[in-house]
């Protein structure tokens, strides 16, 4: 069986689980205050920004450092759930597929649904823009290129991320563990980005990209260079490694 | 009787241990604080507690919320995964009864991991403040206030789990309020009164601005607000199913 | 006397109608056989007599009580096992059926006496979530079993159990009557295993009673209805089938 029909088996899977809305919500959720609040955009605190760049890093903040690693965390509950709870993955396993080929794909299903709210999320972004463009009498639209390259590089650097939640979801069998502690994980990142050695923790990897968009959009606030060594060495090697763990593990428990 | 079958059917589900390590994770914030920044801390002027919990707080109730919240999922998901919801409805017991049972354990939860933080931020206190005067009802009064403001958030979530035959969903909707609460501005009076928000609420800001009665009231009302809400829920479900 | 009646019992899904004007009366110390192929609403019958779902229309009595006025008291009354087992995997099987004694204010040796009843002692200290089919259905009859109420709901309590399994499971159904005195309504949607267990039988399709009575009077309502007697699984399917063509719906 090829991997891009047994992707399109494990999309089967997840069909009518109302995902489509748990990632869609936080990302009107996050916009809508920022329409609400458009005014604040030109209450600029001192810091020397301009009220469209502010206006985009306020509003990507919170989806960097919370809802994206909980959005990972739901879906890989979600994706790993929907296979044990009625013990999808016996039959699964009986199948002449190898389990390391079924993580990846499923694993592959986690990134395209991070994508899909990275699009919409862009999306909203626009139309949000747009709105408070005109109820500002304002010009708020930043550049196209630049607002994807950002969420791209956003979207990168949530890889690794995805990749350790998802070697906790199959290594911790418990739904609740695995959830509890991927939510915990979160919280810390807001003191590690401040530390040196954010790049060994995977978690703060998008919220490090935005704060450098941050310190280059607005001087002195952060950094303006992204440190590329030693990070990119910590998140290819987390990633690899949480992958492996992941695809040697699965389904090990279920064939003893 | 309820609370005690409730507990027992929480049985090598990992709840206990997971508000532990809930409380030890959050015990670890200020002493990790204060291992880094023990200078600029020890600087400032002000109580020691008090820079301490407006330093940390933040962190501390998100990950009190987190824990309620998984902890509330985890309840009903027992229920559900193997249908022993359906054998308790057949059974004659108040559904309520069954809920509040489920309250109460949440609560005391909630509490256990309070009092872990709380014994931090007073072990942190006493030892890079060593000059400062120990008030001990200072502390239990922070912790108490600390445990009302967060009752509304564990009542809600209890409610949205109980209603989500799919754990994810509650999961889902728990951690979106989180995200959305967080987000909107900490300083309007009316937006921290909400649950999901009235847990970032510290007891010495409270004072300062006399509202500390005002967070009580409020929070004792929406917690018993909600406990309704489910029990009207719970009649309602029935003739519908 | 009567322990359960229903008069004109209804059920309604939207348009679909689940169960349809049904009367039934069943004997106290009897156990009745509720037979009807799949999904013919036996199981939506037994909900609505636990209160898991409402009726649309018409109502009924258990032991002279009325839904939903008394729904606390009737189930008080009743042991039941509805569809699959309903159990916490996380606890052992002891574990399962204390909590159900502590709801039901039952002394502590009402556990081993359901394990005894259902062949679990054994299995006792077990994980119910480790449980083979077998034993989780066994769990479900414990369950159900435990306190030995007064009347017994059972929805196929056969499912998914061994030969031995069932030939213990049936012995045991039909011995609870004498035993102390309780009626049990179990469904089926084999005939001869109703006709193994059940003084009375009804039989369900489509949401509608075909026929209640004993043994004899089906037999002899089918040979002047001109079906096969000499089988009783011809019998069964016979009456179906012309309900069926009758109906001029599914065959």
């Amino acid at each position: 069986m090829s991997f891009l029909s047994l992707m399109g088996v494990e999309f089967k899977k997840i069909r009518r689980s109302k995902i489509f809305w748990i990632l869609l919500i936080p990302v009107i959720m996050m916009w809508v205050p920022s329409i609400i609040n458009a005014d604040m955009n030109f209450d600029l605190r001192g810091i020397p920004i301009t009220p469209e760049n502010n206006f985009f890093i306020q509003g990507f903040m919170g989806m960097v450092w919370f809802m994206i690693p909980a959005s990972l965390v739901i879906c890989t509950v979600l994706i790993s759930q929907t296979e044990r709870s009625n013990r999808g993955i016996l039959k699964m396993l009986s199948l002449p597929i190898p389990a390391a080929k079924l993580c990846f794909a499923k694993f592959t299903v986690l990134l395209m649904l991070a994508a899909a709210q990275m699009v919409m999320s862009i999306g909203a972004y626009s139309i949000c823009a747009a709105i408070v463009t005109r109820m500002q009498d304002y010009n708020f639209i930043l550049e196209p290129l630049y607002v994807c390259k950002t969420v791209c590089g956003i979207y990168a650097a949530a890889i690794p991320m995805a990749a350790v939640y998802w070697a906790i979801s199959v290594l911790i069998r418990s739904p609740i563990f695995s959830v509890g502690v991927g939510l915990a994980s979160i919280v810390p990142s807001v003191l590690m980005i401040n530390t040196k050695i954010w790049f060994a923790y995977p978690m703060s990897y998008p919220f490090y990209l935005l704060m450098v968009a941050y310190g280059r959009a607005a001087q002195g606030v952060y950094e303006t260079q992204i440190a590329w060594l030693p990070w990119l060495l910590a998140a290819v090697g987390i990633t690899i490694l949480a992958l492996a763990v992941s695809c040697a593990r699965y389904g090990a428990v279920e064939r003893r | 009787m309820s609370l005690f079958i409730e507990s027992k059917k929480l049985r090598r589900t990992g709840y206990i241990p997971a508000f532990l390590a809930g409380g030890f994770l959050a015990a670890a914030f200020p002493a990790a604080y204060m291992a880094v920044k023990a200078e600029e801390m020890t600087s400032l002027s002000g109580k020691p507690m008090d820079l301490l919990m407006s330093a940390n707080w933040q962190m501390m109730a998100m990950l009190n919320i987190l824990i309620s919240i998984c902890g509330a999922c985890m309840m009903y998901h027992t229920e559900y995964a193997d249908n022993g919801i359906q054998k308790m409805s057949v059974l004659p017991v108040r559904q309520e009864s069954l809920f509040f049972g489920k309250f109460v354990i949440a609560f005391l939860g909630l509490s256990a991991m309070v009092i872990m933080e709380m014994a931090a931020l007073a072990g942190c206190a006493k030892y890079w403040f060593p000059d400062d005067v120990f008030s001990f009802t200072e502390i239990l009064k922070t912790a108490g206030f600390q445990m009302v403001v967060a009752l509304p958030t564990v009542m809600i979530m209890l409610v949205i789990a109980s209603a989500c035959k799919n754990m994810w969903v509650s999961l889902g909707i728990g951690v979106i309020c989180v995200f959305t609460f967080s987000i909107l501005p900490q300083d309007n009076t009316v937006l921290s009164l909400f649950p999901f928000a009235s847990p970032y609420q510290m007891f010495s800001e409270a004072t300062e601005n006399g509202r500390t009665v005002l967070f009580l009231a409020v929070c004792g009302i929406e917690t018993v607000a909600f406990g309704i809400g489910e029990v009207i829920y719970l009649k309602v479900r029935r003739c519908f199913e | 006397m009567n322990m359960i009646e229903t008069q004109d019992l209804t059920k309604n899904y939207g348009d679909f109608t689940a169960v349809s004007h049904l009367d039934l009366h069943i004997r106290k110390g009897s156990v009745y056989g509720f037979l009807g192929p799949n999904g013919a609403g036996k199981s939506t019958t037994m909900k609505m007599f636990l209160g898991l779902t409402q009726p649309t229309e018409g109502s009924f009595h258990i032991d002279g009580k009325t839904y939903p006025s008394n729904r606390v008291s009737i189930l008080k009354e009743i042991g039941s096992f509805i569809e699959a087992p309903a159990f916490y995997g996380n606890l052992t099987g002891e574990e399962n059926l204390d909590i159900l004694r502590k709801i039901l204010g039952l002394p502590k040796s009402c556990v081993d006496d359901a394990l005894e009843l259902v062949g679990l002692t054994e299995f006792r200290k077990r994980l119910a979530k480790k449980y083979s089919l077998g034993m989780k259905q066994r769990l479900g009859l414990a369950g159900a079993l435990i306190g030995r109420p007064p009347i017994l709901i059972l929805d196929e309590p056969t499912n998914g159990l061994d030969p031995v399994g069932i030939h213990e499971i049936r012995t045991l159904i039909r011995s609870l009557p004498q035993q102390y005195d309780c009626t049990v309504l179990v469904s089926s949607h084999l005939l001869p295993e109703v006709e193994l267990m059940a003084d009375d039988i009804g039989i369900l399709n489509q949401g509608r009673l075909l026929f209640e009575g004993t043994m004899e009077e089906l037999k002899r309502s089918a040979r002047a209805g001109g079906f096969p007697t000499d089988n009783l699984e011809e019998t069964f399917l016979a009456l179906i089938d012309e309900d069926n063509r009758r109906r001029g719906g599914r065959l």
